[in-house]
């Protein structure tokens, strides 16, 4: 007989006898719609055991033996905060040979890979790096296509790199094709300099808008600003660290990024704060094992960076904060569904301490929880957040949302200075709880 | 890519009230890297200026400049250039070419930079280039009365540079420039 297992095996539940089919059937009751009937396995023993059965349907996360099937991925996983802790017993291992069996395809099936990265990614290798291209969309789903596309989006970027970071200087330079100027001539000559027509009418000074110059200098600012923000990264890493030669190679990598970016957006320009969010990305591209991947981590976070803010550019836009795709509707419907979750937080929250989302929550919308979380948490945050199908907004919402539920009982014995500190510096909470929790959220 | 602008004789406030309306508005801080200046400015005011334009500025002393600390000659480096800086009105005959260059060569620069003529040069020898950014509010000289405002600005990039000459002549604001290269290995040989 041909035994399905529910999700709950991956952590190590094993339920003997009848009481086990009764919280089947409880299980596959609350299944979601096109759920197969459950049936539990019974075990021998105490114990995490696996039992391999090549015709089962497993989500094969620890053994490696098995072969990879087609997923029941309509059941919800039921974690609780106790075993969360199993959960990371399951070997990374487990999850790697998957994910790269998955990877290797000739056509990846971007619905499971989604599935798969919403249970994180394992580190190391460059298995991450690839996934997150994929699910942006970087990466299309056609193995073949790889090669061509990469190169040609990575010799696009330098050209964009060309074309937009020269200083005017070097600029002026190619362009001078005037054959009065024959610099050679000059160096032998003795005796007057001859004074030249400039070809353009520019010049340093020049104070018009067409003025090559004149739109360098006004660069400038968002150059400072871009500069002292990326000298703030993560200045404990000695990847970003400024100490170190490849601290400096990697932080000006991230200016060219970043400016090049505002360049191109002269509407959003560069907002504090991006310098965060483009962190996680450069620094997986960067760590990628695969070495011709890391080499162009630059090209590759560039264009990663635009889709992934592609989605919440609205947020940074002045003036639409306070318009139905600013960040102000952003956050009112970040209370509402905190409202529909739990309206007795909400209301000792919002009504009760006057605590407004706008206070805690504009950071974790806008900068992505980069700033909430440990680095590597960071991480498998957003493995959750890119894999999520209906965007990473939404699930953006939902965790956020969660964040605020599993402090509920400090908040509720809090008053609003209380509140504010603790949502302002959130505590370390285990990370699968968190995402957990913001699974089981009514939507 | 670095921005240097050299001018001087001044004579403010004795021959001239202030620098042309035209080149106020172009020189606004931010853009400049260093200002090397030959000197008759002639008051702290026009100094207190120069330096909030930028505030890595040079100066030497010329014969009307009223702070008497100015030193005679200078000479920095920018970048692969070596710059020197003098009035001018120490070299006699005043603005004679091989006596300026005499002065290059025991400076040992690349580039001199002289005034007290009032008159826009841009001249090479041997031993370097001399340019003389001429008076930037064209007040009249020893010599003639017949002076156009005039300053330099130099694009000083690795071994290249553009020099800029802005020269106000009838009212118009005209921009000229001059390339020159430094090649690695030219050394002023004496």
């Amino acid at each position: 007989m041909s035994l399905k297992r529910t999700a709950l095996d991956r952590l190590g539940f094993f339920f003997i006898g009848s009481e086990a089919s009764k919280t089947s059937a409880s299980i596959s009751d609350s299944g979601p719609d096109g759920g197969e009937e459950l049936e539990m396995l019974q075990v021998v023993g105490f114990g995490p055991q696996i039992v391999r059965e090549v015709d089962m349907e497993i989500h094969g996360w620890y053994d490696t033996e098995l072969v990879f099937k087609t997923l029941d991925k309509t059941v919800p996983p039921m974690i609780t905060k106790e075993f969360s802790g199993l959960a990371s017993i399951e070997s990374n291992d487990g999850k790697w040979s998957n994910l790269e069996f998955e990877l290797s395809q000739k056509v990846i099936d971007l619905d499971r890979l989604q599935w798969m990265a919403n249970y994180g990614l394992p580190d190391g290798g460059g298995l991450r790096a690839t996934t997150w291209k994929l699910l942006l969309g970087y990466l299309p789903a056609a193995r073949d296509s790889w090669e061509a596309d990469l190169a040609n989006n990575r010799s696009k970027y330098f050209a964009l790199k060309e074309e937009e970071l020269l200083n005017p200087s070097t600029l002026t330079q190619r362009y001078e094709t005037s054959p009065s100027n024959k610099l050679e001539s000059v160096n032998d000559v003795i005796g007057f300099l001859r004074r030249n027509k400039i070809s353009t009418g520019d010049h340093p000074l020049s104070l018009s808008k067409a003025s090559v110059w004149h739109q360098f200098f006004e660069n400038t600012e968002i150059v400072e600003q871009i500069d002292r923000d990326v000298q703030r990264t993560h200045p404990s890493m000695k990847f970003f660290s400024g100490d170190s030669s490849v601290g400096q190679k990697n932080q000006m990598a991230m200016r060219s990024i970043l400016h090049l970016f505002a360049k191109l957006n002269p509407a959003i320009g560069y907002v504090q704060g991006m310098n965060e969010v483009l962190a996680p990305l450069f620094y997986i591209f960067s760590m990628d094992s695969d070495e011709k991947n890391a080499l162009h981590a630059e090209a590759d976070s560039y264009a990663c960076f635009v889709r992934l803010l592609s989605d919440s550019v609205d947020h940074f836009c002045k003036h639409l904060d306070n318009s139905s795709v600013g960040i102000m509707a952003t956050l009112s419907h970040f209370s509402q569904l905190i409202k529909l979750n739990d309206e007795e937080l909400w209301r000792h929250l919002e009504i009760f301490n006057k605590v407004n989302p706008q206070f805690y929550a504009f950071r974790w919308i806008t900068l992505l929880l980069t700033q909430e979380f440990e680095f590597h948490d960071v991480m498998r945050i957003w493995d959750s957040l890119l894999s999520n199908p209906l965007g990473i907004q939404e699930m953006l919402l939902r965790v956020c949302c969660a964040m605020v539920l599993c402090v509920k009982h400090e908040l509720l014995s809090g008053d609003f200075a209380e509140n504010l500190k603790l949502l302002q510096h959130y505590p370390p909470i285990d990370i699968e709880y968190i995402l957990h929790v913001s699974e089981e959220l009514i939507r | 890519m670095v921005l240097v602008l050299a001018l001087g004789d001044l004579h403010i406030p004795h021959r001239a009230a202030e620098l042309p309306a035209k080149f106020k508005s172009m020189l606004v801080p931010g853009k400049i890297q260093h200002i090397i200046c030959t000197g008759n400015l002639c008051i702290k005011e026009v100094h207190d200026y120069l330096k909030s334009l930028c505030p890595d500025m040079h100066i030497t002393r010329g014969e009307y400049d009223e702070d008497s600390h100015y030193p005679e000659t200078k000479t920095l480096t920018i970048g692969q250039f070596k710059l020197g800086l003098c009035h001018g009105h120490q070299v006699i005959p005043w603005g004679d070419l091989d006596s300026l260059a005499m002065l290059q060569r025991q400076l040992d620069v690349d580039v001199l930079v002289t005034g007290h003529t009032h008159q826009f040069k841009a001249y090479k020898h041997e031993g370097g280039v001399v340019i003389n950014p001429g008076s930037a509010t064209g007040a009249y000289s020893s010599i003639t009365y017949d002076v156009n405002p005039s300053f330099v600005l130099m694009d000083i990039d690795a071994l290249r540079v553009v020099v800029y000459v802005y020269e106000l002549i009838d009212g118009e604001v005209k921009v000229d420039k001059i390339d020159f290269k430094k090649t690695a290995t030219t050394q002023p040989t004496h």
